[in-house]
């Protein structure tokens, strides 16, 4: 009993920084979350830390007004979600995503991108 | 604790760790110790009617608490109400178009294939084929392991996707050897009479379930140990959350369970194994049924926990905390401002017309928190000539900075200037635009 004691101990003391996330949250999008960019991508890229469940995540654009700009549904494999944008002029897009990772648990955010000299 | 998911995730996994560690004990332990006994046709009968209600019991409740969690969970992922998931095909599109619906009819599947074999296995007449226990281990197996599919371990990308389900696969497979089978245990320790052929059949049983233990034990120490280092990270992470400090507790128990299962073994193990004294026998095998009792009842805590772990996020989180990575609070305007001295994750809530809250995270470039003596928060109407509102933002104690009260007049591309002071005279400027919508 003391000896398996001490294995646990210093299992637990060893334990150090993990490299692991759990849930889906954005990684890193195309456009980068924030920048702005000369002219208007023609879609919208975001990777996740997990893989999603398609049928129960999406992805939208919206201009200043709240109109969409997207071109409707998004393709959504493995951790990466894309979606096309329409021909869209200068102006501050807002990406919302909702995401259903594979382990059952829903997040959801939202990101800012500018085209044109803002 | 009053989400009704965190009940349903116990019961059924407690209720599968019954069903599953039932037909590890009834082939590793219950068969040898009959044939050791003399295949005595009563005691057999006896026991394996009580290991019958056992298993029907336990499957019954795995089917009633999987049908709510499968229903509970297709009401979150849809984000409908409970009643809604019966219409539009949602039940069936959780079932059919996620890893977890597709857990849930393999596990289906798996329930019926155990049924059949356990009515083989239990059968009063005869003694089950070496085929019928092969199969009727392999379904239990892969019964308790596929849990691993309907909770955090099924996420992960990369190396993570292959190892931390196989040792969660590895847990539930070790969590049902052990405690699940406490359960059959203490039944059969409760039938045991003072008859030579009951106390050879208690002994066997014992020490076959003392050399199960070992390995289910220590199958659980380093298997948890991975789904730690996946789901926790870190020792602050540990310690600094709830799902940390919770998972701590789980250890904790855990560890009671290992120190009462110690003493079984070194002391009331070698008293049983002593028969020629039977009273002496008789006296540690009660202590050992109490003692097994105890550690069922410790074991339901520890699923209880369970229960509650897998609908909390990871600690994992904090550890990575990093606001532009996580949920903006509904409603929200956020925006993340990115240059190379340093960053800045600015939130305002409600992001629509009316008063609103700022939160301001500052980050250097890698992530580290970033140490400003003050900073001054600027929003500017998008409207030309308008007044720009500058406030001096308070830093509160979880290291963000608060501006209270900010009037928003109009919807439109707003522009949020951060000014952060470093050190004597040493700014740093943040700006960009945000989108305040209109009011609701």
């Amino acid at each position: 009993m003391r000896t398996l004691l001490i294995i646990v101990s210093l299992l637990f003391v060893a334990l150090g920084a993990g490299a692991a996330r759990a849930h889906a949250f954005l990684d890193h999008a195309a456009p980068l979350v924030g920048s702005t960019m000369a002219a208007a991508p023609h879609e919208v890229a975001l990777w996740f830390t997990q893989n999603l469940e398609p049928a129960f995540s999406s992805v939208e654009v919206t201009d200043g007004s709240g109109a969409r700009v997207d071109t409707g549904k998004a393709a959504i494999s493995a951790n990466t979600m894309r979606i096309g944008l329409k021909t869209v002029g200068a102006g501050t897009y807002r990406v919302r995503w909702h995401a259903l990772s594979v382990d059952t648990h829903t997040t959801e955010g939202s990101f800012t991108f500018h085209v044109g000299g803002q | 604790m009053s989400d009704p998911l965190v009940f349903v995730r116990a019961a059924h996994f407690a209720a599968t760790l019954v069903v599953a560690g039932s037909a590890f004990f009834i082939v590793f332990i219950a068969e040898p110790a009959f044939r050791k006994a003399g295949n005595d046709a009563l005691l057999r009968i006896a026991i394996r009617t009580q290991l019958a209600w056992t298993v029907w019991i336990g499957l019954a409740l795995t089917v009633i608490s999987g049908a709510a969690w499968l229903v509970l969970t297709a009401s979150a992922m849809a984000q409908q109400p409970v009643a809604g998931v019966f219409s539009g095909g949602v039940l069936w599109t959780v079932l059919s178009a996620t890893t977890f619906g597709n857990d849930w009819l393999v596990r289906s599947a798996l329930a019926c294939l155990l049924a059949g074999f356990f009515a083989a296995a239990l059968s009063r007449q005869r003694i089950a084929s070496r085929g019928i226990q092969s199969a009727l281990l392999m379904s239990a197996a892969a019964f308790a392991g596929s849990l691993a599919w309907a909770g955090h371990a099924a996420g992960g990308i990369a190396i993570e996707a292959t190892v931390h389900p196989l040792a969660d696969v590895l847990h539930l497979i070790a969590a049902a050897a052990w405690v699940g089978a406490l359960v059959p245990l203490t039944l059969l320790l409760s039938a045991v009479t003072p008859e030579t052929a009951s106390l050879v059949m208690a002994r066997t049983a014992t020490l076959r379930f003392s050399a199960l233990g070992i390995a289910s034990v220590a199958t659980l120490l380093v298997s948890g140990l991975i789904n730690t280092w996946y789901l926790a990270g870190s020792v602050p992470a540990l310690i600094g959350t709830d799902y940390g400090r919770l998972l701590l507790v789980k250890i904790a128990v855990f560890l009671c369970m290992v120190a009462v299962a110690a003493f079984n073994l070194l002391r009331l193990t070698p008293r049983i194994v002593n028969i020629d004294n039977a009273a002496v026998a008789l006296r540690a095998l009660r202590q050992l049924r109490r003692n097994a009792a105890i550690e069922v009842i410790a074991g339901a805590i520890v699923l209880a926990i369970v229960g509650m772990l897998g609908t909390l996020p990871p600690a994992i989180h904090a550890a990575h905390h990093h606001p532009s990575y996580e949920a903006v609070p509904a409603g929200a305007a956020f925006q993340h401002i990115h240059t190379e001295q340093g960053m800045a994750d600015v939130t305002v809530l409600p992001g629509r017309v009316g008063t609103a809250h700022a939160t301001i995270r500052l980050w250097t470039e890698d992530f580290e928190p970033l140490d400003a003596k003050a900073v001054t928060f600027t929003l500017a109407p998008p409207a030309p000539g308008s007044n720009p509102a500058t406030r001096a933002a308070a830093q509160d104690s979880d290291g963000a900075w608060q501006v209270d009260g900010i009037e928003l007049s109009q919807p439109g591309n707003w522009t949020v200037t951060v000014d952060v002071l470093l050190g004597s005279a040493k700014h740093l400027v943040l700006e960009a635009p945000i989108v305040i919508e209109a009011k609701q």
